[in-house]
């Protein structure tokens, strides 16, 4: 089923290997590293030998119309999903098998397209759970949760952060989706991760809110020198903010380069303004 | 009277007040009826002692149904096949006492010990093994592994296959046949006790843990839990408590048999947990006093004048509807709705 047949020579996994892109990954920095994956769905090949590489301290978007396989790529770099052929590598170290909650120890942090978070549980505990994890405290049954106070301190920080503060004993459940999606954002910074790995953070948001979302983002990752992979399918929402952009469509790697390089590319401009896909650069959403 | 002391009161007063009610309650007896507590002319009989073992049965099912509570109502894991654990403690106590030839109070401490610590670990193997499955694939599992060794035992000659045996080597201060006032102390506190227990496991940082995987596992895991580790504690500690309340099942009765095995002693603590509000603290408490009072108190034959209605012989039917209607009425059981209730009305007067 592989699409191998349709695939120039080069792309062949014994030659990418020793390809200068490989090698360049020894040389330079680069914190999060895809080789040649794959990933098929019974016969739908969902993400067809895609590499990438992510600079440090940088936001690398990830771009392409519904159904390119961002997700399923996303997936892939966080362990969600094992890739049927490929490898992820994190600050130099095969993560291809490492358990889900393991990544969390090594400074990977990732939030979900669709809202994900303890609905029953309140907003601070959402949170303070988040940071608890990273922390020995969780193997403690004697004494309360709540008895410890720099973990209870830090949730509330985070909250407040993302604005959240006057919310923070309702249940997750009643928040308005935006405020879901504050919730998420905070859940992942409580654990200070040097990774962010967000899916649409900005999904089903009222669209006047995303731009000041997008600003929040862009400023965690300054001051805490963090660094970003950030999916989207709108690709006027990351231009301002991207170093680099990595294009998608149909499973495989379109294009990749500055935004500047990416608006200008004649490929990328027929996959966005094809017809098929016009939502994606209107702004305007189907989720 | 310290602050620290009143508040604890203060916000406690529905369990203390149930709890002097529990203490007292066979002394009440024994004043409105006249029967003695500790038996009439000297046998264990009479009124207070007759409302003591209903109690007692009463206490050891809301043990087991809290362990259950711990599982299903804390930790999102459902298993049926929590009778394995019941009936397990209850057999290795008695084989303890029984066929090793041990004294009878070493044995009882032995086969406390053992049978709690190999439940424990028969609940650590089951979740190394299963856990992995999700959902109603881990649940079929565990009914299979319980009915397993239901069929098993129940045809092993060394325990009597179906007939079971008998225990007559207790120590004789736990005799609750000839004083069923020490034993009805000693359940009622190991009821507390578990309670407790099961309340600050909860409110504590690896309770938040478990509340966590009930909510949302995978998420759990995102954030950077190891979810196995947590959901084998649960399950271990579950089928412990279990096992506890399967000994003092088979004490009260004095024998061991396949009976304890079976999947009534899955379905009622279930049932219990449910209708008492899953994921409550008093929740499984509470649901075992209304389901086993209730079924006490009605299931026999009832004489109205002329009329002979026999509600023992549709029990089961009658049980089943109650419950269907509690599951669409109520779905969040006595305490969840009492305690949504109370919720709302504080809201509206504030
Ligand atoms: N779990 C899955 N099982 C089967 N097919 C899937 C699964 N996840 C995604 N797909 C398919 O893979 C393709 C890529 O989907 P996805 O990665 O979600 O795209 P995107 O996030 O870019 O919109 C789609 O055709 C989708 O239907
Ligand atoms: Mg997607």
């Amino acid at each position: 089923m592989s699409g191998a047949v349709f695939e120039p020579p080069l792309r062949n996994p014994k030659d990418i290997f020793i390809s200068d892109q490989d090698c360049r990954s020894f040389m330079t920095n680069v914190i999060l590293q895809a080789r040649n994956l794959r990933k098929e769905f019974g016969g739908l090949v969902a993400v067809d030998d895609v590499s990438l590489d992510v600079a440090p301290g940088t936001v690398h978007s990830i771009i392409g119309p519904n159904g390119a396989g961002k997700t399923t790529l996303f997936n892939l770099l966080t362990g969600q999903y094992k890739p049927t052929r490929g490898q992820v590598f994190f600050k130099g170290q095969d993560i291809t098998h490492v358990a889900l909650h393991r990544r969390a120890h090594l400074g990977m942090g990732r939030s979900f397209q669709i809202t994900n978070i303890f609905p029953n549980l309140t907003v601070l505990e959402n949170v303070r759970l988040a940071a608890q994890a990273l922390n020995r405290s969780q193997f403690n049954f004697f004494r309360r949760a709540d008895s410890f106070k720099d973990l209870v301190t830090r949730a509330y920080e985070v909250i407040e952060l993302v604005g959240l503060r006057e919310l923070a004993l309702s249940p997750a459940t009643v928040l308005p989706h935006g405020g879901k999606r504050k919730l998420e954002l905070a859940i992942l910074l409580v654990a200070d991760p040097e990774l962010l790995l967000l899916d649409e953070p900005t999904a089903g948001m009222a669209s006047e809110q995303v731009p000041e979302l997008i600003k929040t983002i862009d400023t965690i990752r300054q001051k805490g020198n963090k660094t970003v992979i950030l999916v989207e399918h709108n690709m006027n929402v990351v231009m301002n903010i991207s170093h680099r952009i990595t294009v998608m469509n149909l499973g495989k790697l379109l294009a990749e380069g500055s935004p500047a390089e990416i608006s200008a590319d004649k490929t990328v401009q027929n996959v966005y303004l094809g017809g098929l896909y016009g939502d994606a650069i209107e702004g305007t959403r189907h989720e | 009277m310290p602050v620290s002391w009143r508040r604890t009161l203060q916000s406690n007063w529905f369990h203390v007040l149930v709890l002097l009610f529990l203490v007292m309650f066979p002394h009440l007896v024994g004043w409105i009826t006249g029967d003695s507590p500790l038996g009439v002319g000297g046998r264990p009989r009479g009124q207070s002692v007759f409302w003591q073992l209903i109690f007692i049965e009463l206490f050891i099912f809301a043990i087991l149904a809290m362990s259950y509570n711990l599982m299903f109502g804390f930790t999102g894991v459902i298993s049926f096949g929590h009778a394995l654990f019941f009936g397990m403690g209850g057999y290795i106590l008695g084989l303890v006492l029984e066929k090793t030839g041990a004294a009878s109070e070493v044995g009882l401490a032995a086969g406390v010990i053992i049978g709690i610590v190999v439940c424990g670990v028969l609940g650590l193997i089951i979740g190394v093994v299963s856990l992995r499955l999700r959902g109603v694939y881990f649940a079929i599992f565990t009914l299979a592994v319980a009915e397993m060794f239901a069929i098993y035992i129940g045809r092993w000659p060394v325990t009597n296959a179906e007939d079971g045996f008998v225990l007559s080597n207790l120590p004789a201060f736990l005799n609750p046949a000839r004083d069923r006032l020490t034993y009805y102390y000693l359940v009622l506190i190991l009821m507390i006790f578990t309670f407790l227990f099961i309340r600050r496991l909860i409110n504590s940082p690896t309770g938040s843990v478990l509340l966590a995987i009930r909510e949302n596992e995978s998420r759990a895991q995102s954030i950077g839990y190891n979810t196995l580790i947590f959901k084998l504690l649960s399950i271990t500690l579950a089928g412990m408590i279990a096992a506890g309340a399967g000994m003092l099942q088979v004490i009260l009765t004095k024998k061991v048999g396949p009976e304890i095995l079976t999947v009534s002693f899955t379905v009622d603590p279930l049932l219990m947990t449910i209708i008492g509000g899953v994921g409550t603290f008093s929740g499984p408490v509470i649901g075992a006093s209304v389901l086993h009072l209730s079924e006490r108190i009605f299931n026999r034959e009832f004489i109205i004048g002329s009329m002979s209605i026999n509600i023992g012989q549709n029990w089961s039917l009658i049980l089943g509807i109650a419950f269907i209607l509690v599951v669409m009425v109520f779905p969040q059981g006595i305490v969840g709705t009492w305690a949504k209730w109370r919720a709302g009305k504080k809201t509206t007067l504030e």
